[in-house]
């Protein structure tokens, strides 16, 4: 027997069972007299609220203009947040400036999908040039990933920023269609730039 | 003989429309708008009439709309007499309280004594604690009577802390008696017309612990044990909806006008303004004549005594949004470690003060 099975055989295995004991927990050390008196200490609290309600019951009934609220609340239909390129929403496809797609049709969104959201049926045009002559994708299988993003060599399908119209009562509404997902690219130029610096897709 | 059957229907339908026409639907708009004004956020503002808003005042006509059209549910093996009466005693004592709470002093108008309270018993302030006693009732029925493990257990926290808090409450307003000597809320409200002989002056100590009794003894936040919503449900009223569910509701909130009432009566000079004596108020609205500047100097009371009623509202509002809420064990330590030795060594000192000191 060498040494070295020895040490294995008396090792510990886990945390010592002497640091597992807790911690002695110190009451009453930590608060202070005035602490304990209480009632100096709720005043402090009504102090603090009463601040707030206070300050936020200027330009309560009338908002001031050109002063930022102190309110965060976004009022949703009405007021919508700058969402920033990091968001993922809805995969589109990305449309070159004379309205075809710069999809290729190679499939490899539709492969790495792990939601299996994306069928693809590709063509070929007359300059022996490869699109896709369908392109759906299953709204109620995406799980908002970015995979199909980030393997696409074309930079074709991009995540946008649309979060809206993604509530059906019918799941053949969210089954999207080619020509439903066509962006132009000035619309998701910000993403498409953003991809380029987290996917180092900086070789084009 | 008709004068004051006139007077006393004035009075109760003033009283009535006031309590259950304003503060009762509209303080379920301000506990919602306040607490989202103190907490950085907006508030119920969707409701809307045309399109107006409002500040969300139409949310009261939209929940009454909804309570109205709500099921009145009884839970299965629930004993349906005390089910349906547990509400009613919990919302009648709320609201009877305010006969005895002076909203005015008295004036003479038309060779006619106008007393601004619905009954000026001589036992006014005992007969508030009676009625408190008595709702008491109210939450345990309603405990008990649901069938419901939540209901239950809300129900026997509710009483024991209403009933420790009410041995507690009645010791501490023994020194404001002591001071005024009078039991009658009309007597305790005209004494203090001189404002430094305001009851807050008079028992600071008094008014922080009968606040606090008073506090308890309505279950609000932080004593709102009996119906806290992250351990029980909704405590006692968990199994009740639409129309019951209500009652106690407005039960609640009519006490807490009630407790704002007896506050403003004891402490903070009833319907009196600081350093305006009542003929010095008469004699301002001279103009009007004799009975023009009764009636003027009426309003002006009335309208004193309601702030002051408000500036409490909001005052309890104000704690219930901001202090968390008291483990059982130190709702009880509170009151009879606490309060109960304070309220009895107020009591003490009061009373060798009187004793010694004034004679």
């Amino acid at each position: 027997m060498t040494q070295l099975d020895r040490k294995e055989s008396h090792a510990t295995v886990g945390v010592p069972a002497g640091r597992l004991r807790p911690k002695r927990v110190r009451r009453n050390l930590d608060l202070t007299l005035w602490e304990k008196l209480y009632l100096f200490e709720i005043i402090r609290g009504i102090y603090v609220t009463t601040k707030h309600f206070a300050f936020n019951m200027i330009g309560f009934v009338v908002p001031p203009r050109g002063k930022k609220r102190s309110v965060f609340t976004v009022y949703y239909p009405e007021e919508k947040v700058t969402l920033p390129p990091a968001y993922r929403g809805r995969p589109v496809l990305v449309m070159r400036a004379d309205g075809t797609e710069k999809c290729v049709a190679c499939g490899l969104c539709e492969k790495i999908c792990p939601g299996h959201a994306i069928s693809i049926v590709g063509g070929e045009r007359e300059n022996s040039e490869r699109y896709p002559l369908s392109y759906v994708l299953d709204m109620t299988r995406c799980v908002y990933c970015g995979f199909c993003e980030e393997v696409c060599p074309k930079e074709a399908v991009v995540m946008s920023s649309e979060y809206q119209g993604l509530a059906e009562t019918d799941r053949s509404n969210l089954r999207y269609s080619k020509e439903q997902l066509l962006r132009s690219e000035e619309s998701v130029k910000g993403r498409i730039e953003y991809i380029r610096r987290i996917y180092s897709k900086c070789n084009y | 003989m008709v004068a004051d059957l006139i007077e006393s229907v004035a009075k109760i339908l003033f009283i009535f429309s006031v309590n259950l026409g304003f503060f009762a639907p509209i303080l379920g708009w301000v506990e919602r708008k306040q607490s989202a004004v103190m907490q950085d956020r907006i508030g119920a503002n969707r409701a809307n009439i045309g399109g107006f808003t409002v500040l969300g005042l139409f949310h009261p006509i939209a929940d009454a709309i909804k309570v109205l059209t709500k099921e009145d549910f009884i839970p299965a093996g629930a004993n349906k007499f005390f089910h349906t009466l547990a509400p009613f005693i919990c919302l009648v004592p709320a609201i009877v309280t305010f006969s005895v709470i002076p909203f005015g002093g008295r004036y003479q108008l038309f060779g006619h004594h106008v007393n601004l309270v619905i009954a000026d018993l001589d036992v006014g302030i005992l007969f508030v604690f009676a009625l408190t006693s008595l709702a008491t009732y109210g939450v345990v029925l309603s405990g008990w009577s649901s069938r419901s493990n939540w209901s239950l257990l809300g129900g026997l926290r509710a009483s024991a802390q209403m009933l420790s808090y009410e041995v507690a409450m009645g010791l501490t307003i023994i020194g404001i008696i002591m001071v005024f000597g009078s039991l009658k809320l009309t007597d305790i409200g005209a004494m203090q017309e001189n404002f430094l002989h305001w009851g807050i002056f008079l028992q600071p100590l008094g008014f922080i612990l009968f606040f606090t009794c008073a506090v308890a003894e309505n279950k609000r936040a932080p004593f709102d044990i009996p119906e806290a919503e992250s351990e029980l449900v909704a405590g006692y009223f968990t199994e009740y909806s639409g129309l019951k569910f209500v009652m106690f509701w407005m039960g609640e909130f009519l006490e807490i006008v009630a407790i704002s009432g007896i506050l403003t009566t004891l402490f903070f000079g009833a319907w009196h303004i600081p350093f305006v004596t009542d003929q010095r108020l008469l004699s301002l609205f001279q103009f009007a004549g004799p009975n023009g500047a009764a009636v003027l100097a009426m309003l002006v009371g009335i309208a004193t005594f309601f702030a002051k009623v408000i500036f409490f509202i909001w005052l309890q509002m104000t704690i219930r949004w901001t202090l968390p809420r008291f483990r059982y064990d130190q709702v009880m330590r509170l009151c009879w470690k606490m309060i109960l030795p304070l309220s009895l060594i107020n009591i003490t000192i009061t009373g060798l003060v009187l004793l010694l000191w004034i004679k």
